[in-house]
């Protein structure tokens, strides 16, 4: 991209075709002299962060992305995939996902059964990157590391929960005792900064104190709080929620769940978002999806998207209740919100570059020259599809993405129709 | 509380009922009814349009033209194809927190892949041994939605891993039998696998494992010091031969140098030894694959060797096995009957693989999608195809486990 702006800038000056011309030599002589391990070559890229919405060709050496611009040559690289026809992004960040398998008897899905491990459901979705949502807690948090980050292909990042039990169940999620915003707050500076990116509260059935003990360990460490806000009898008000509690920057999990009964919905009962949902988000407060098997309702979505509330990030809430109900994965979420109308454009953004910045990662998100290699490529299908939200009740739509290739770290990690592989009987 | 014991009293009453006026229950709803879709059930010769009524978990009557009015849901299937769950033969699915395959990281939770890809019943092919069965029963066959089966490793101790599993000490055919025989539900044969010994005791302590509790004995092959051609004449009638169609450098190949099946191959096939897919990260090729099939040896199952560092690879899920084979010319009924009804054949479960009325009701409801498909070896080679078989609706027992594009759902804004 910054080929493109200067090249705005300037031609005024210059003749636009010298100096394109002399932008392609530098590129070509650069790029020849470090030879390229993988150049996805002809594809439209999608780098949000970058403000790159065009065909152009992604250089891959080390690991780490080497050149993203027009006609790279071929004989620079190793191996040339054709992605002419489809979508190039940064691989996909799903930030909210639950990845602490485990076997304890009797744990919900802090080291238990509803937890996944996730490398089963993020490429074939074109997802480099998770965000565990709280699964573990500061007791824990050591053992989901040993057990399942240190173990993934994918980057595997995470909220740790206040509470320092993590979700090992409803019950001990209740103990106002094991929330200490001091030992959370320190394994995420002291131990472990680079994993940690923020703090969960959920399932709490009290006032606000799970959330304020949050907020105070969000402040000390400096990272985002997220709240899956609920289970309240009854529902605690979201616009003191919203204004009074958190900050800007933290967010708000299960957007477009319905459920009155437990939680505050933005969508009233005449299927009009309520204004003050509009101020908080101006505010900064941050809208996640996070699907999940409860959490995401075409009654609340639908009418939101329409009127133009729209979540800041979709996420899939990825755990044994979701995965093979109306989420599905990545890739069917995104293609949920391309069909109520929001651009591909848009809806990357909201799996990239934009969780990225929540997460306070400019590192990942993005396709920048020297960041990490993790790449999506997609079709997108058109065709007659039907969407299911947790209600059981479907939208239907005429687009579909799916996830052709991904690359994590440059490794080709998931390659749907072989288009980096050589035809069978050509090879001696 | 009076609400709750009413319901009760009301649940005891129509159970009461159901049971003793089974013609009641006949005349009475069908469930889930399936109307239009190609149904192909290879054990009762249907291959043409029908519909398929589900009540109480059970296929209730596959015939055209099943009037819908006594249906709480219909489901409209036409263009596609419905058919018996599939079977997997050959998994790992003994997940856990350890290292390895045995109650490890590397098995897979078999619900995480199954019901996308039309698989209802999925067998574990001997990543638990005697010892640790009774785990793998509580920490995942009993909490998974898919029926999970097994092989019983001669290792006690399942696959644990070099060298652990070369200890001759830990591989008891009696104690083994016995306890297959304690569970004759779920455990349906006896597994050899990783030995790099050359003597023959692991084998043939497998074998009589096998002869004892009368059920068929799968082999891996990673056996390096044991010829292919006495395995195979070792082998019974029904035993199982998987990794069948690969390169590998601890095993002989079943093609010989020039391409041709090595004659002693057809033999053990022709003496009813059954052979397997097996596909795993490494472990098919169609470089033996696609001459095999040319010159007639057949995979009597498409089992994938599903475990954590296959599933993204060349092999996807089941669904992806089967595309190869329809793209590398086999009928679609063909592929459906390894699948399904002869998968069961292989571990001798006639109760499965096939909508007979009463039987469960484990269907897939399949599209074969046309276009420029490419599918992936273990050698990371390609081969083009033109068609693509994807799981649209996936039912285990009478229940929807998978609706890909909501055709079970109604509109949401209907509702």
């Amino acid at each position: 991209m910054f080929l493109l702006k200067k090249f705005n800038f300037l031609t005024g000056y210059v003749p636009a075709s010298i100096l394109f011309l002399f932008y392609f030599l530098i590129i070509s002589v650069t790029l020849q002299s470090q030879t390229v391990d993988i150049l996805l070559k002809g594809g439209h890229v999608i780098d949000p962060k970058n403000k790159i919405d065009a065909q152009m060709d992604v250089a891959i050496k080390d690991g780490k992305i080497s050149g993203v611009a027009l006609a790279i040559p071929e004989t620079s690289a190793r191996k040339v995939i054709d992605v002419h026809g489809l979508y190039v992004t940064p691989g996909l960040i799903d930030m909210h996902v639950h990845a602490f398998h485990g076997t304890d008897p009797g744990a919900y899905i802090a080291n238990g059964w509803d937890a996944l491990p996730p490398d089963g459901f993020t490429f074939r979705a074109g997802v480099t990157t998770v965000v565990d949502a709280g699964s573990a807690g500061w007791r824990n948090f050591r053992t989901f590391k040993s057990q399942t980050i240190d173990r993934s292909q994918t980057r595997i990042l995470a909220f740790l929960n206040i509470v320092g039990e993590g979700m090992t169940g409803r019950f001990e999620e209740q103990d106002v005792t094991d929330m200490n915003p001091v030992m959370t707050a320190n394994m995420i500076t002291r131990l472990y900064p680079g994993i940690l990116v923020g703090i969960k509260s959920a399932h709490y059935w009290g006032d606000f104190t799970q959330v304020d003990r949050a907020v105070e360990a969000g402040r000390l460490a400096d990272v985002p709080v997220m709240v899956d806000f609920g289970e309240h009898n009854p529902p605690l008000p979201i616009e003191e929620l919203f204004m009074k509690h958190l900050r800007p920057g933290d967010i708000w999990t299960h957007t477009y769940a319905n459920a009155p009964g437990d939680r505050e919905v933005p969508v009233d009962e005449n299927g009009k978002v309520k204004p003050f949902i509009f101020e908080a988000q101006k505010r900064g407060i941050i809208f996640d999806v996070g699907h999940g098997g409860g959490a995401f309702h075409w009654k609340q979505a639908i009418p939101s998207v329409k009127q133009g509330f729209i979540a800041d990030v979709i996420s899939s809430d990825l755990h044994i209740g979701s995965m093979n109900g109306g989420m599905k994965d990545m890739s069917n979420l995104l293609s949920k919100f391309l069909n109520m109308g929001l651009s591909l454009q848009d809806v990357i953004l909201r799996a990239t570059w934009k969780p990225a910045t929540v997460i306070k990662r400019p590192d990942l998100g993005s396709l920048g020259v020297g960041s990490d290699a993790d790449i999506a490529v997609f079709s997108l299908h058109t065709g007659n599809y039907g969407f299911l939200d947790v209600r059981g009740t479907k939208m239907k739509g005429t687009q579909k993405l799916e996830a052709e290739l991904t690359i994590r770290a440059g490794k080709i990690v998931w390659d749907l129709n072989g288009i980096g592989a050589p035809d069978w009987n050509a090879v001696p | 509380m009076q609400k709750q014991v009413l319901s009760v009293t009301a649940v005891l009453l129509m159970s009461l009922m159901t049971f003793c006026f089974p013609a009641i229950s006949l005349a009475q709803e069908i469930d889930i009814l399936i109307k239009e879709g190609h149904v192909i059930d290879a054990k009762n010769k249907i291959d043409a349009v029908m519909d398929v009524a589900i009540a109480n978990g059970k296929i209730l009557r596959v015939a055209p033209g099943i009037p819908v009015n006594n249906a709480k849901k219909v489901i409209q299937a036409d263009g596609l194809y419905v058919t018996p769950g599939l079977i997997d033969l050959h998994t790992h699915v003994f997940v856990g927190s350890n290292p390895g395959f045995a109650d490890g990281f590397s098995s897979v939770s078999p619900d995480d892949i199954t019901f996308k890809a039309g698989i209802t019943t999925v067998v574990d092919a001997g990543t638990s041994g005697w010892k640790n069965f009774p785990v793998f029963k509580s920490q995942v066959i009993e909490r998974s939605q898919t029926r999970i089966l097994a092989f019983l490793n001669i290792a006690g101790s399942g696959m644990t891993g070099f060298p652990s599993e070369e200890d001759l000490n830990d591989m008891d055919a009696r104690m083994t039998s016995l306890v297959i025989q304690q569970y004759p539900e779920i455990i349906v044969g006896v597994k050899i696998g990783h030995y790099r010994g050359d003597e023959w005791t692991p084998f043939d302590r497998a074998l009589e494992a096998g002869r004892k509790a009368g059920v068929p004995l799968l082999v891996e092959c990673h056996l390096p010091g044991l010829p292919l051609e006495e395995i195979l004449k070792k082998l019974r009638p029904g035993d199982i031969h998987t990794h069948s169609f690969c390169v590998a450098s601890d095993r002989t190949c079943l093609l010989d140098d020039d391409g041709r099946v090595r004659p002693y191959v057809l033999e053990a096939r022709d003496k009813g030894v059954r052979f397997d897919v097996g596909h795993g990260g490494g472990m098919f090729h169609f470089s033996v694959a696609v001459p095999a099939l040319k010159q007639g040896l057949l995979p009597n199952s498409f089992g994938s060797d599903l475990h954590r560092f296959s599933m993204n690879s060349g092999m996807k899920n089941m669904l992806d096995i089967m595309s190869k084979y329809l793209n590398m010319g086999m009928s679609i009924e063909d592929i459906v009957f390894r699948a399904t009804w002869n998968s069961a054949l292989s571990i001798k479960r006639e109760d499965l693989g096939q909508l007979s009325e009463g039987a469960v009701a484990d269907l897939a409801v399949l599209r074969v999608n046309k276009g420029n498909f490419g599918f992936i070896d273990a050698g990371g080679n390609r081969l083009k195809g033109d068609r693509r078989i994807d799981a649209e609706l996936t039912i285990r027992a009478g229940r929807i486990v998978w609706d890909q594009n909501g055709i079970s759902a109604p509109d949401w804004n209907t509702k």
